[in-house]
């Protein structure tokens, strides 16, 4: 290491000095823990000490890999993905419209935004009142709708207690069962998810990047008599892939981690854990039965799983971003 | 010609609105329906008309008799104030020695911060919870609030702010001899503020509504933050839909007071790369 | 800015002492207080009350919300932990003793005179002796038997069930009291059974002569033809006779309001005609339908009358400063002013055996009307501890219910769903024998081979 001069030397405590509070706090609560979890991986570590700490190698990822409930709950975790396009589609046309500029934009806005504002357990609470399949204001629309077109026999679905979904994926191994194929509890919170997301945050970025278009591009265009359309998709969209990609990045760092919230106020991971994420799982592993060595490590391949996919969105978005 | 473009202008514009218009409908249903069946006697909640027939104003009051509901509210303000206050202070401190002062080492130490935040809170969550169980500060409001009290994101956001403001005002100051201390808080403080606001509001409401840590720590009723009231409200109570929705209508409340009186600082701090919402 | 800081460090300062002045004070006042993690209802206030009478200089006051049993642990060692706490059987008195959290009372109830497992119901005998040392001692010991409406009945012109019935009557009544509304929809089930509930899932299989674990629960027997036969009955009873209530039935009926859950408020809501539970149901049942005409049957046995059983034991935290005061606790809930309350209120039955065997136990002049209480005693004395393996943490038998889940809602035949539930479960217990060294001992010890 080289040496400091004093300058150097005076310079550093002030940095240190400003510094100091969140460092510790980094350190404690961040750096500390992260470092800590990649070690407690791999040990049989129980915060009861009913069994004695041991270092058991790679036993916790092997049982991990070799469980099928982790694949079930992984694969649950990519099915809520299934939002993202969704959202982004959304919170797009969405801001297109806000663009427009219509009168009372600001409340418009406004109102849109409330939902992801209020996002939360109170929410999550409301929709379990709407989900439920009897009395719940959903089915009461969709059977109101039903027979206002002549099918008085129709039932909506069970949402929240159905295990039914729209890729028939079986509840026991990962799999395609053709009589799953239908609607449950993963559409349920999919579409509860979306209600929060379209016009949230995603919405201004995109209102914000719609702004920063050059106007010459679009009125160039224009003058060449090319269609609204043809306009959107050479002339807007390429201008709005930065903010796309930082979307869907987003996206899937909190997506892949998500789904604790809705699991644990809604739903505790049923039917038949057909909606425990990868999240809730570890919070099961690590806060209910306390195994916090395998709940460290199954973090592990989740911080892993977001690290890859943020690479491959990086190394893929970046071209879209340039051209 | 033109008259013509100016009709499909108009008709667009009607069209843009009818979309607009069912658009935020559709966002506020829930809440009408919240609204209205926290108003009803117990016996309606299940019936189709969403309208009660007899409007039960005193389901708020019958709320807090069944739980201590100002007690929820008071410690999450509570909660949320310290923690505001100490990251929005944590972070603007870092900030300037990130975005204003230099030391040796400073660059690599702030790739550092950015690295972890990409880390998911759960892989950190577990070894917190140890260190609080081993501090023995489970179940107490101090461990509710100091691993929130630092935050790597606001220490970014708020260094990001600190870059655009003009450095040669402190760099004036400095060559007159003013201390980093005094800069700091007389020069780029307060023209920070529309940052500090901004991460203040954000900080805030995520604190507000925060649950996962809340719901590992908290164990008595007299901590319990207004999410784990409510997770409890609707553990306990939770076939009274009607004093569940009131519950829900008072949460949800001052999120929108908030986000309304704030909503400058909100978009903004958006359009910083807030990854909320 | 300095002064906006300060100011607003001052205001969170404020907040502070008014947060530390809206503390609760301590419920007692100058005299010691306790904390019993339960669940808290309105007969467990009256057995605290008595106590409290009987201890003037302590003040015993229940948490009812941290009462799972890793909490309890976690807690403790976090130094927030209760000074007593429940168990719910072996598994869990044998996770606490391992975890340095139970207390070893042994010496101390010798000296009281109080032997334990010679006075309790031997059913809970489990839940509080490990290796010959006591722990604890049982609050309550329940099993279960029929309730049925004697209104129900009678409107439909049905007899009452009678002891020695078989599961053919039973499906026959059951089916004449499962009445549909006018959408098609069943407005009342002739049989309501447990089926979230452990317990209640065993005493089906073990009257079938099924097991769940050999006798040193080394191995998973789920899967065997008793079981999949009384597993295939269940499932029956909701799919195919439609007398019970399925998953999705029961979300219908639950949103009825009222307080209480699953088989009570269906029983008190005259929605179904007949429910499996236990007499603790009459703190509810007396409270807010007094006037309804109960009758109470040993349920149908198909091969053997076995039954599982169950007993609530309090332990006391080890660590506990106050655990020379809790142990008077313990004691109390060996005491006649004890048991006798218990007995008197319904909280299931009273720990001590002999507290049964009394004419105030059977026909208490003040409920005049339950003229059923011999069929507790019966069914309490042939319970029987619910199988266990010591291989298995509790969260670890969720490998095993996943797949009862399954035959609950319909997705899976009993048959299979049992097959791979014992493949689960005996893959977990070696696993568990190979990878954690105090269980590849005791594999060793039971079995004289490797896991």
């Amino acid at each position: 290491m080289k040496k400091l001069n004093p300058k150097e030397r005076r310079n550093l405590m002030i940095g240190l000095s400003f510094l100091l509070p969140n460092l510790v706090g980094f350190l404690l609560f961040t750096l500390g823990p992260v470092a800590f979890s990649f070690g407690a991986s791999f040990t049989n570590w129980d915060l009861t000490g009913i069994e004695p700490l041991q270092y058991i190698g790679i036993d916790n990822f092997a049982n991990m890999f070799s469980d099928s409930q982790f694949w079930l709950y992984f694969v649950n975790t990519l099915y809520f993905l299934i939002g993202l396009p969704l959202a982004i589609f959304g919170s797009l046309g969405a801001a297109l419209l806000l663009h427009q500029k219509v009168k009372g934009q600001v409340v418009y806005r406004t109102l849109l935004y409330l939902p992801s504002v209020t996002s939360g357990v109170a929410v999550m609470i409301l929709w379990k009142a709407l989900y439920n399949p009897d009395w719940g204001a959903v089915n009461q629309i969709l059977e109101s709708v039903a027979r206002a077109f002549g099918h008085p026999e129709f039932r909506g679905p069970s949402w929240l207690l159905s295990t039914q979904n729209a890729l028939a994926l079986g509840v026991e191994k990962v799999g395609v069962v053709p009589n799953q194929w239908g609607i449950g509890a993963r559409e349920a919170l999919i579409f509860m998810g979306l209600w929060g997301a379209i016009g949230g945050g995603n919405t201004l970025l995109y209102l914000a990047a719609l702004g920063n278009v050059p106007q010459e591009l679009t009125e160039a265009a224009e003058m060449d008599g090319a269609s609204r359309f043809r306009i959107f998709r050479n002339v807007t969209w390429p201008q709005l892939a930065p903010t796309t990609f930082f979307i869907i990045v987003m996206g899937f760092i909190g997506g892949l981690q998500g789904g604790f919230e809705q699991a644990r106020v809604m739903t505790l991971g049923g039917p038949a854990g057909t909606t425990t994420t990868l999240a809730y799982y570890i919070y099961n592993k690590a806060f209910v039965e306390y195994q916090m060595g395998y709940a460290c490590a199954v973090s592990l391949v989740l911080f892993g799983l977001i690290f890859a996919v943020t690479l491959v969105n990086w190394k893929f978005g970046n071209k879209e971003v340039s051209y | 010609m033109a008259a013509e473009n100016m009709r499909g202008a108009k008709g667009r514009s009607f069209w843009t609105h009818v979309v607009l218009i069912s658009l935020s409908l559709f966002a506020l249903a829930p809440f009408a329906w919240m609204v209205l069946a926290s108003l009803k006697p117990l016996s309606e909640v299940e019936s189709v008309n969403p309208v009660p027939t007899e409007w039960r104003w005193d389901n708020y009051a019958k709320v807090f008799e069944q739980v201590p509901f100002a007690r929820y509210y008071f410690n999450s303000v509570f909660v949320a104030a310290w923690v505001t206050v100490l990251v929005v202070l944590t972070s603007a401190m870092a900030g300037y020695a990130f975005a204003r002062l230099r030391w040796p080492g400073r660059d690599l130490l702030f790739r550092a911060y950015l690295g972890t935040m990409m880390i998911p809170g759960l892989v950190t969550m577990i070894p917190n919870y140890s260190l609080m169980v081993n501090m023995k500060l489970l179940d107490s409001f101090q461990g509710l609030v100091i691993p929130a009290a630092f935050s790597a994101f606001g220490t970014f956001m708020l260094r990001q702010f600190m870059m655009s403001v003009h450095p040669a005002l402190d760099e004036a100051a400095e060559i007159d001899g003013a201390r980093p201390w005094q800069i700091f808080w007389d020069i780029v403080m307060p023209l920070c503020k529309p940052g500090l606001a901004t991460l203040a509001i954000f900080t805030f409401m995520g604190s507000y509504g925060s649950f996962f840590w809340p719901l590992i720590m908290v164990k008595s009723e007299h901590l319990r933050t207004l999410p784990i009231g409510m997770l409890f409200f609707d553990t306990v109570y939770g076939r009274q839909t009607n004093l569940l929705m009131a519950a829900s209508v008072m949460n949800v409340i001052p999120l929108v007071a908030l986000f309304v009186a704030g909503q400058k600082f909100f978009v903004r701090g958006i359009l910083l790369g807030g990854v909320k919402g | 800015m300095r002064t906006f800081f300060s100011a607003t460090f001052a205001v969170l300062l404020l907040l502070c002492v008014v947060a530390w002045k809206i503390q609760p004070p301590p419920p007692g006042g100058s005299r010691t207080t306790l904390t019993w993690s339960t669940d808290n209802n309105p007969t467990r206030q009256e057995q605290v009350a008595l106590f409290n009478k009987l201890n003037p200089d302590l003040y015993l006051m229940i948490d009812p919300n941290n009462t799972d049993q890793q909490k309890v642990i976690v807690q403790a060692i976090g130094g927030v932990g209760p000074d007593v706490f429940d168990t719910f059987g072996q598994a869990s008195l044998e996770a606490y003793v391992r975890a340095g959290v139970a207390w070893d009372i042994t010496e101390a109830m010798t000296e009281a005179g109080i032997e334990i497992p010679k006075i309790i119901w031997p059913v809970a005998v489990p839940s509080c002796v490990y290796k010959e040392r006591y722990y604890g001692f049982p609050c309550n010991v329940n099993a279960n038997a029929m309730w049925f409406n004697k209104d129900i009945f009678d409107k439909a012109g049905v007899p009452y069930p009678k002891p020695g019935w078989s599961w053919d009557d039973l499906i026959r009544i059951a089916k004449q009291l499962t009445v549909k509304g006018r959408d098609g929809k069943i407005q009342q089930f002739g049989l309501y059974f447990g089926w979230t509930n452990w317990g209640d899932r065993n005493d089906l299989l073990y009257q079938f002569g099924a097991r769940i674990f050999n006798d040193d629960g080394t191995r998973c027997e789920i899967g065997s033809p008793e079981a999949i036969e009384a597993m295939q009955l269940s499932q029956d009873l909701m799919y195919k006779h439609r007398v019970t209530p399925s998953p999705i039935d029961e979300a219908a009926l639950s949103t009825q309001g009222g307080w209480g859950s699953g088989g009570i408020t269906y029983l008190m809501g005259g929605r179904v005609a007949m429910a499996y539970g236990g007499r603790w149901w009459l703190n509810l049942i007396r409270k807010e339908k007094p006037d309804l005409n109960l009758g109470v049957v040993e349920m149908p046995y198909a091969k053997v009358p076995s039954l599982a059983g169950g007993a609530r034991c309090a332990l006391v935290n080890r660590n506990s400063p106050k655990r020379e005061a809790a142990l008077r606790f313990i004691k109390y809930l060996a005491s006649p002013e004890y048991n006798q309350l218990l007995n008197d209120q319904a909280d299931a039955l009273a720990p001590v055996m002999a507290s049964a065997y009394t004419e105030r136990f059977l026909h208490n002049p003040e409920w005049p009307k339950e003229d059923y209480n011999e069929v507790w005693r019966e069914v309490v004395r042939k319970a029987r501890p619910d199988e266990l393996s010591p291989f298995l943490r509790g969260g670890e038998m969720s490998a095993i219910s996943t797949q009862f889940d399954l035959i609950k809602s319909n997705l899976k035949a009993p048959a299979a769903a049992l097959r791979d539930a014992e493949r689960a479960g005996n893959d977990r217990i070696l696993r568990n024998a190979r990878l954690r060294p105090a269980l590849n001992k005791l594999y060793l010890e039971l079995t004289g081979s490797k896991p």
